[in-house]
């Protein structure tokens, strides 16, 4: 039913780099030495797993499993044990930081559009979404999710991250013995380091720069992610309006780092971190010292 | 309101991801923890040398290539060894090396000295680290001491990468100091042995005669090593090392417990003189080993040519193929072909009547053989980095007669028997 995805394989001087779009992101599998077959195998792979939990897990395609817990209208909806997981880990999420990481928060985009505009949405607009909002109030357990009415789930804030450790294990899986590289747009997991040098480099984008140049990193082997988007804000009387929004209060966080990249084991850590970091607002830095782990923060 | 209230929370993140991601948590701490090696061997020599072995092995990775290894060895050896002395077609009775009492070898076998019972302790530490960018130091210390013998070691070198890692080239030092000090003192070189046949007036007189074949005391010797190295990665599958090593020794390297027959025209003994070697050692060393990885095997080849200044020119051919069995198993045949020339001084037995060499020695380690060693190792991966394994060998030594005429009656005898031998290992990696 559904349409396979293209990809493009390209040889490099020491390594295989295969090519395609998902996710709204350019996509990437950089897979160490020179055998052909398999980076076609592993690429193709990445593809198909990278796809399945687009399908599964987007909530802008439709009849698929988040819009029928979205559209549940609060009856219960049957859940398998990846859902289950990714909800567990949400919940984790939510503890960790105190309510500020809300998978439930998706509703407030119904006001907010971070297109560097002034369009401020109005206090009513907000405090009518408000009461949509609460992880609490989400009942799960292994078979089924039941939402309140109104209540609406976005797994886009841990997705791209969890397509990449995904994607990752099935790499590593594919080819025990090499290092593969998945950079799903700036989200990166590598399995192992290289064989010869170690390390792969690849350029992450530094939002203080005005052009595209790129920061470039090496990075041996685990996870990198990287939270905030420069060019999403509003501006208005010159205040400038992030768009990492407070579920609790319906605003964006106030003195909120530009971006920040974290370095973790696996890269749904990083970018959990990197998005909580976010959420500190002027405490970013000291939040992230405290996690102790090898970070980069913009402002 | 602000999250820094909860302090660090990447442990409690690292554990939901793990779940999250049906990985196993705690990972990366066991990555740091102590790698514990262990191994019980048992070697057996039909009817002589029995040795049971005991091996802890331990390493720990102190973050950034900063790696201890520690290992302690304790063996027991119990059993019979080769004397150096032919076989003789009637009794024949010898003085303990220690000089109290005797023994009797029956017609026809070859003489074994059956006093042999000791027990080894081996502690070795090693420490390496990189010292400047793609250059790692490594140094260490050995120490192995059993009831007679005293061997002490440091060790020191360096390892350079090149060219993206792919050309490794090191260079090693290491200097040993031995000591050894046998019950009833050295024999004097090639010295006859005493026999008390009741022709000694008293017992002093006995001890009298047999102490003028001993020199009192302990001796030792030094050994010096250089060693220089390059590995090379040829492809991602393959990988070549190239060893060259050259080795000083000097001081006493006689065995005190070894001797040669002195026989006459018909082959019969008519006296034992103990061996005498030379007390310096030159020896030049090659060795080359490749490791091909297939995609579920991996093969070890190596070769080592080695030559003396004792004229011992010896090659060892070793290989081993390791192969997946299933994912957690594997079995790794081994096949081991050595062959060596006899040392320049080695006479399985002196004629009487001729000039008594400057050395001389029967020790069939000496002479001239070959020897193969077959077997395989059966692994069982049992997940958390835990290995159990078995290894079964089968080991033979055939001593050969580089050119002596056999007088006599020792044409009839066996001067050069097999020795066969079977390994059995037992190990555990946690």
């Amino acid at each position: 039913m559904t349409l396979k995805l293209a990809f493009t394989l390209e040889q490099r001087s020491d390594h295989f780099c295969g090519h395609f779009s998902a996710m709204a992101s350019p996509c990437e599998i950089l897979i160490d030495g020179m055998d052909r077959q398999l980076a076609h195998i592993i690429t193709q792979a990445a593809v198909n797993e990278c796809q399945r939990i687009e399908q599964k897990y987007s909530r802008y395609l439709p009849s698929n499993l988040m819009q029928r817990i979205n559209t549940s209208n609060g009856k219960p909806v049957a859940i398998d044990d990846e859902t289950f997981r990714l909800l567990s880990f949400a919940d984790s999420c939510y503890q960790l930081s105190d309510g500020l990481f809300d998978i439930s928060s998706g509703v407030l985009r119904q006001a907010w559009r971070f297109d560097g505009s002034d369009n401020i949405p109005s206090h009513e607009q907000i405090s009518k979404l408000l009461p949509l909002i609460g992880w609490p109030h989400i009942i799960f357990d292994q078979q089924h999710i039941t939402l309140p009415k109104g209540f609406e789930l976005d797994f886009g804030g841990i997705g791209k991250e969890y397509a990449v450790d995904c994607v990752a294990k099935i790499c590593h899986q594919l080819n025990p013995t090499q290092s593969v590289l998945v950079n799903f747009g700036g989200d990166i997991q590598v399995t192992q380091p290289r064989a010869k040098q170690g390390f792969w480099q690849i350029g992450i984008e530094d939002p203080n720069s005005q052009q595209d140049a790129n920061k470039v990193l090496r990075i041996a082997s685990g996870g990198l992610a990287t939270s905030g988007d420069a060019r999403r804000f509003l501006l208005k009387n010159n205040k400038r309006y992030g768009h990492i929004l407070n579920p609790k209060t319906g605003y964006p966080i106030e003195d909120a780092p530009r971006s920040v990249t974290v370095a973790a084991e696996h890269c749904i850590q990083s970018g959990l971190l990197a998005t909580l970091a976010l959420l500190q607002g002027a405490e970013a830095e000291a939040f992230l010292k405290q996690q102790e782990v090898k970070y980069w923060c913009y402002r | 309101m602000q999250l820094t209230k909860k302090g660090n929370i990447s442990a409690a993140l690292a554990a939901a991801t793990c779940s999250l991601l049906g990985l196993q948590a705690h990972a990366e701490v066991a990555d740091n923890s102590w790698q514990i090696d262990t191994a019980l061997l048992y070697y057996g020599e039909s009817d002589r040398v029995q040795l049971a072995e005991a091996v802890i092995n331990a390493n720990k990775d102190f973050g950034d290539e900063h790696i201890f290894n520690g290992k302690l060895v304790i063996d027991t050896l119990t059993g019979a060894s080769a004397t150096g002395a032919v076989a003789q077609n009637n009794v024949q009775t010898f003085t303990r090396p220690s000089g109290n009492g005797q023994y009797d070898i029956v017609a026809g076998d070859t003489p074994l000295d059956d006093t042999f019972k000791d027990t080894r302790v081996q502690l070795d530490a090693q420490w390496t680290q990189p010292l400047w960018e793609n250059v790692r130091g490594s140094t260490g210390v050995h120490l192995s001491k059993e009831y007679d013998y005293l061997s002490l070691a440091v060790n020191g070198s360096l390892a350079k990468d090149f060219n993206q890692k792919n050309t490794t080239l090191s260079v090693g030092l290491s200097y040993a100091f031995d000591s050894i000090d046998p019950e009833g003192g050295r024999p004097v070189a090639l010295s006859k042995m005493v026999l008390n046949n009741d022709q000694f007036a008293s017992e002093e007189a006995y001890q009298q005669a047999f102490d003028a074949t001993r020199l009192p005391g302990s001796d030792d010797k030094t050994t010096a090593d250089v060693l220089i190295g390059l590995t090379q990665v040829i492809n991602r599958r393959l990988l070549m090392q190239f060893n060259y090593s050259f080795s000083s020794v000097d001081g006493y390297q006689t065995d005190p417990f070894k001797m040669l027959s002195n026989v006459d025209q018909q082959g019969i003994t008519q006296n034992l003189v103990y061996e005498s070697r030379p007390d310096t050692r030159t020896r030049h060393n090659i060795y080359w080993q490749s490791k091909y990885a297939m995609d579920n095997a991996i093969a070890d080849v190596s070769y080592r040519f080695s030559t003396d200044d004792w004229k011992i020119d010896s090659h060892t051919f070793d290989s081993r193929l390791r192969f997946k069995l299933s994912e957690n198993t594997y079995i790794q045949p081994h096949f081991r072909y050595y062959q060596q020339s006899a040392a320049e001084f080695y006479r399985p037995f002196l004629l009487d009547g001729d000039p008594l060499p400057q050395y001389a020695s029967a020790d069939y380690r000496l002479g001239e053989m070959t020897a193969y060693t077959l077997g395989f190792k059966y692994g069982i991966d049992m997940g958390n980095g835990e290995e159990l394994a078995f290894r079964l060998e089968y080991y033979q030594q055939d001593p050969k007669n580089n050119g002596f005429d056999q007088p006599g009656a020792l044409q009839q005898l066996d001067l050069f028997p097999s020795i066969k031998a079977v390994i059995a290992q037992v190990s555990y990696r946690f």
